[in-house]
């Protein structure tokens, strides 16, 4: 998996490259930053087709949200038996093979074949109930994650969305060619396609899709989370680096301080400098040459961290452009820097909120999900080894048959469990990272005043945790990835050495049929010679004497 | 010192399937000091709702603690005042002691007679190995009930002392805020009456289920054993209302602290952006927050000592409910699909144990698994107090300097965690021992099938 740094441009260049406008003006024509869900279109597009979210399309059309719908509902309730109706009629027309297996074959084997052929059923059914009771609250999580943009704008650590559209066309297109090529490769070896009722094979295929689409859904979003946590990670990083950049530039300054010293018009310093005279000094390009433009703030954000108003503070921290720039910079410094520290805290704690309300709204579908996962990548490899033997399998296993089709039927289930939990172990590591990120700008700025912040913050940051789980059963860690890999291993190593077990069993009997039919051939011609039947009668003793 | 004004309520079981529930009671009747939640002034105060003063200590467990305390599991202790309570009395104390001696002989009367061929009649089964499981579940159900006296006869000070200190804290909120921390406790009751009905149909199914006449000694025994089983899981519940009981109060200092985050300081200074109220919001944050320091100390204490007062209990109940679930589900799938001996009153055996357990072992480790994410969850709700001035934020870090590596955990012994993923490990093992002995099953099986066949060759 890519784990593409996010771009994030600073206030200058946003105001060059993407908000071509002051932000002043940005505000009141435009949305500060795009939403999110304006990459989700095509995702939601055949999702609303496929009957996954009930949310309203024209409202997604015009305003990008996601809002209730009764119309949706009701195709998606209609969808949802249609798949039911289907798929029970598919496991009906080709349930007669099995039928007969059901004689030959153990009641176990056939109960959990049972099982298995309606947990993928169980797994779709959840994730449209789940979407259904959810759809309300789907579109606060994407409002949430708007503020949270809006919040990281403000901080000038902007967020760019731009590539997960990209990634949700590469999740769909590996989708369909997953589904498309187990669905095809089946249907010609292993389907007998001549009778019409074979085209039922294609509902086989529906759970599995549906699920995928739904999963795509939360595995987007989170990549989006994962997103934010290292744009905070990569701001505070690029504090430290700047201040080094500072902290040099001050040890060639001191050389030549008095220059500065009497220089009423601005210094000249490379473009860098100039953004940490903004970013640590607390005086704007705006506020340096006195006009109003750093009134980015909208309404709601007119407060800092504490809860008091900016524009008191403000007023207070407008000096007058000092003689020495330098140690002015120094003194403003840290109430400053604590207020964005303090910003972006907040923020990174809202982030863990937000992972934490969307663990909570898929956490059923990630259960089931891993559910049908371990059972289903379980019973693929033991009827694969079943067929190997020449045994009958269920029937809706058929794809068993062929290693090859086994091979990509297991990559598309294993690939998305693990990606899904990998996703969330990446998320929940990013968001402890930032903490690191943080003591980084204490030791770096080595100021006492500093550091009593850092520390304050730091351990509210070890406070905020986001994990995620499956309903509190397990977390979604590699921890668990590796336990549920030798999970399968232990099941398979049991099942395949009873199948065997039951083999060599099924093989001594029939073996000892035979020997008896011989032997009572041989005591037949015997018996013809009027011989002894001594030969007989001893085949018979020792072959008798262990079983009965 | 104002009236019970504030009822912090449950939210219904459809509401507490919500990850974090809090709900405050509707009915906000104001308080004649300060609202506890809101920092505002309030409005004129009403005429003081009349106050029972002989309110007895833990109404709302009432239920289940007298047939704990009938039992002679939980000491009869008298009253004292509205927040302590006092030692039992001799003669309570002597009853005490009398059925706890009851319960041991009869304990011993019948593991003889589980040992003597009287008992043979309740062991009918089609199987030998059957006979030997129901053997095991026996013993250990004998095991738990008896260990479970035990340690409830040893630990009838603690139990009192835990109660005292729940008490105090109760009135501490009472004499702070004004608030009543009550609640009701109807599933305990749903839970008692549950218990009962499952015992009473066992034991009416395997009445029904011997045949022959039944002798006096094994009534006894059957009778002992719903008893023994009916008060064990009832123990249970008592453990799961007290954890309950700690959670509302965790739940009650983290709604306080709530207050003082910042996005509900935000809200508030938006909803009173005129009133201009900068400070006053944080005013009350240091005396409120020595407070819940406190409380969360206290209670952590409590925690602890609910802890060690049932935790071997828990280990044996755990084990005895494990051994349950597993061979019940067994039979269960043997019944089903055996060919043609489907007999209903075993299936209607299994469904009734494994109803039981399986209700007992959710309610456990929901309600651990809920006090402890609430306890560990007020260093993260302090986390998001920010707070503008040194002094202030020295408090937090005190607070959050000290739970650092306080990982609060209710355990079984210290063997393990009880939360729901101890719920998730118990049903992952009960299905692979189900697979082992279903599959040994169906060799043995075709075993059998296949001598039968030889037999009628030969």
């Amino acid at each position: 998996m890519a784990c593409r740094p996010s771009i994030i441009s600073r206030g200058s260049d946003v105001g060059q490259s993407t908000f071509n406008m002051p932000p002043a003006q940005t505000e009141s024509a435009l949305p500060m930053v795009q939403p999110l869900l304006k990459e989700f279109q095509l995702l939601f597009y055949i999702s609303k087709i496929a009957g996954i979210l009930p949310q309203d399309l024209e409202k997604f059309r015009t305003k990008n949200v996601l809002e209730k719908s009764r119309n949706g509902m009701v195709y998606m309730l209609a969808m949802l038996i249609v798949y039911v109706l289907l798929y029970n009629i598919l496991i009906y027309s080709f349930g007669e093979e099995d039928r007969t297996l059901k004689a030959s074959q153990s009641t176990l084997t056939f109960v959990i074949g049972l099982f298995l052929t309606y947990i993928g059923l169980i797994m779709m059914g959840t994730d449209q109930l789940t979407a259904l009771r959810n759809q309300g609250r789907i579109g606060e999580l994407y409002e949430r994650i708007r503020q949270v943009d809006e919040r990281l704008y403000k901080e000038k650590c902007v967020v760019d969305n731009s590539h997960i559209g990209g990634r949700i066309r590469f999740m769909l297109i590996m989708t369909f060619l997953f589904e498309l090529s187990i669905l095809l490769a089946t249907y010609i070896k292993l389907v007998d396609y001549t009778q019409w009722m074979s085209v039922l094979w294609i509902v086989s295929a529906i759970p599995t899709f549906i699920n995928t689409l739904d999963k795509i859904w939360f595995a987007v979003s989170l990549y989006a989370l994962k997103e934010r946590f290292e744009a905070i990670n990569q701001t505070l990083e690029e504090l430290v680096a700047t201040h080094e950049k500072f902290k040099l530039w001050l040890r060639g300054d001191h050389d030549t301080s008095s220059r500065t010293l009497d220089s009423s018009q601005p210094p000249e310093y490379d473009s860098n400098l100039e953004y940490l005279y903004r970013e640590l000094g607390g005086l704007d390009m705006g506020s340096l040459k006195g006009s109003g433009k750093n009134k980015v703030a909208p309404v709601s954000h007119s407060m800092n961290s504490f809860g008091e108003s900016i524009e008191a503070s403000d007023k207070a921290t407008h000096h007058p452009i000092s003689v020495n720039m330098a140690h002015e910079s120094e003194l403003s410094n840290a109430s400053k820097v604590e207020e964005k520290l303090n910003n972006l805290c907040q923020v990174h704690d809202e982030i863990c909120e937000i992972g934490k309300a969307m663990n909570e709204l898929w956490s059923y579908p990630i259960l089931s999900l891993m559910a049908y996962g371990f059972l289903i990548f379980t019973a693929q490899l033991y009827f694969l080894y079943c067929a190997t033997q020449f045994q009958s399998i269920p029937s809706l296993f058929r794809s068993a048959k062929n290693p090859f089709i086994t091979v990509i039927a297991l990559s598309y289930t294993s690939g998305k469990c693990v990606y899904l939990i990998y996703l969330s172990w990446k998320t929940s590591l990013a968001s402890k990272r930032t903490g690191i990120s943080l003591h980084k700008c204490g030791v770096v700025a080595d100021d006492n005043l500093l550091f009593e912040i850092v520390n304050h913050l730091s351990l509210k940051l070890l406070n905020h945790s986001v994990d995620f789980s499956a309903c509190g059963f397990f977390t979604l860690d590699m921890e668990t990835l590796y336990g549920v890999s030798g999970g399968i291993t232990s099941y398979l190593i049991i099942l395949i050495q009873f199948n065997l077990a039951a083999q060599q069993a099924k093989e001594a009997i029939q073996t000892f049929n035979s020997l008896n039919d011989t032997a009572s051939l041989v005591g037949a011609a015997t018996e013809m010679d009027n011989g002894s039947s001594t030969l007989y009668d001893l085949v018979t003793t020792t072959m008798l004497t262990p079983t009965v | 010192m104002s009236p019970n004004t504030w009822v912090i309520e449950m939210p219904t079981q459809k509401a507490r399937l919500h990850p974090y529930p809090r709900r405050i009671s509707p009915y906000r009747t104001p308080s004649v000091n300060r609202y506890a939640f809101s920092h505002e002034t309030p409005p004129p105060p009403p005429p003081p709702p009349p106050r029972t003063l002989e309110h007895p200590v833990f109404e709302d467990i009432r239920t289940i603690m007298s047939v704990l305390k009938a039992s002679g599991l939980m000491p009869i202790y008298e009253q004292l005042s509205s927040h302590e309570v006092g030692p039992p009395t001799k003669t309570n104390e002597f009853y005490s002691f009398f059925v706890r001696g009851v319960v041991h002989a009869l304990t011993i009367f019948n593991v003889y007679s589980l040992f003597t061929p009287s008992s043979a009649q309740l062991f009918y089964s089609y199987r030998e190995t059957d006979n030997v499981n129901q053997w095991i579940e026996l013993l250990l159900c004998i095991l738990t009930y008896t260990l479970t006296v035990f340690v409830c006869a040893r630990n009838t000070k603690n139990i009192l002392r835990i109660m005292n200190e729940i008490l105090q804290l109760d009135d501490e909120v009472r004499r702070q805020f004004g608030a009543n921390l009550s609640q009701n406790f109807g599933f305990s009751v749903k839970y008692l009456f549950g218990i009962a009905a499952c015992q009473t149909y066992i034991i009416v199914l395997k009445i029904y289920a011997v045949d022959g006449v039944i002798t006096p000694t094994s009534y006894v025994l059957l009778a002992f054993y719903a008893v023994q089983n009916g008060l064990t899981a009832t123990y249970i519940v008592f453990a799961s209302a007290l954890l309950r009981i700690v959670y509302i109060r965790f739940h009650f200092i983290n709604q306080l602290l709530n207050g003082y985050t910042y996005a509900q300081q935000q809200r508030k200074k938006g909803g009173h952006r005129r009133q201009a109220a900068g400070a006053t919001l944080m005013e009350n944050f240091p005396e409120d927050s020595l407070f819940i320091y406190r409380m969360h100390n206290k209670l952590l204490r409590i925690y602890k000592g609910i802890n060690d007062c049932c935790n071997l209990i828990l280990v044996s109940f755990l084990g005895y409910s494990f051994y349950t679930v597993t061979t019940n589900c067994y039979n269960l799938f043997v019944q089903i699909t055996a060919k043609g001996m489907v007999s209903s009153n075993i299936l209607q055996w299994c469904f009734a144990w494994l109803c039981m357990h399986v209700s007992l072992l959710a309610l456990l480790s929901r309600s651990c698994g809920l006090t402890t994410r609430e306890a560990n969850a007020t260093s993260q709700i302090l986390a998001r107090v920010y707070a503008k001035s040194k002094e202030y934020q020295n408090i937090i870090d005190k607070f959050l300097t000290k739970s650092i590596k306080q990982e609060v955990q209710f355990t079984a012994y210290g063997f393990f965690a009880i939360d729901n993923s101890t719920l998730f490990k118990i049903f992952s093992a009960v299905t692979t021992y189900l697979v082992i002995l279903i599959q040994f099953k169906q060799l043995e099986d075709s075993k059998v099938e296949d001598n039968i066949q030889d037999q009628q060759q030969t």
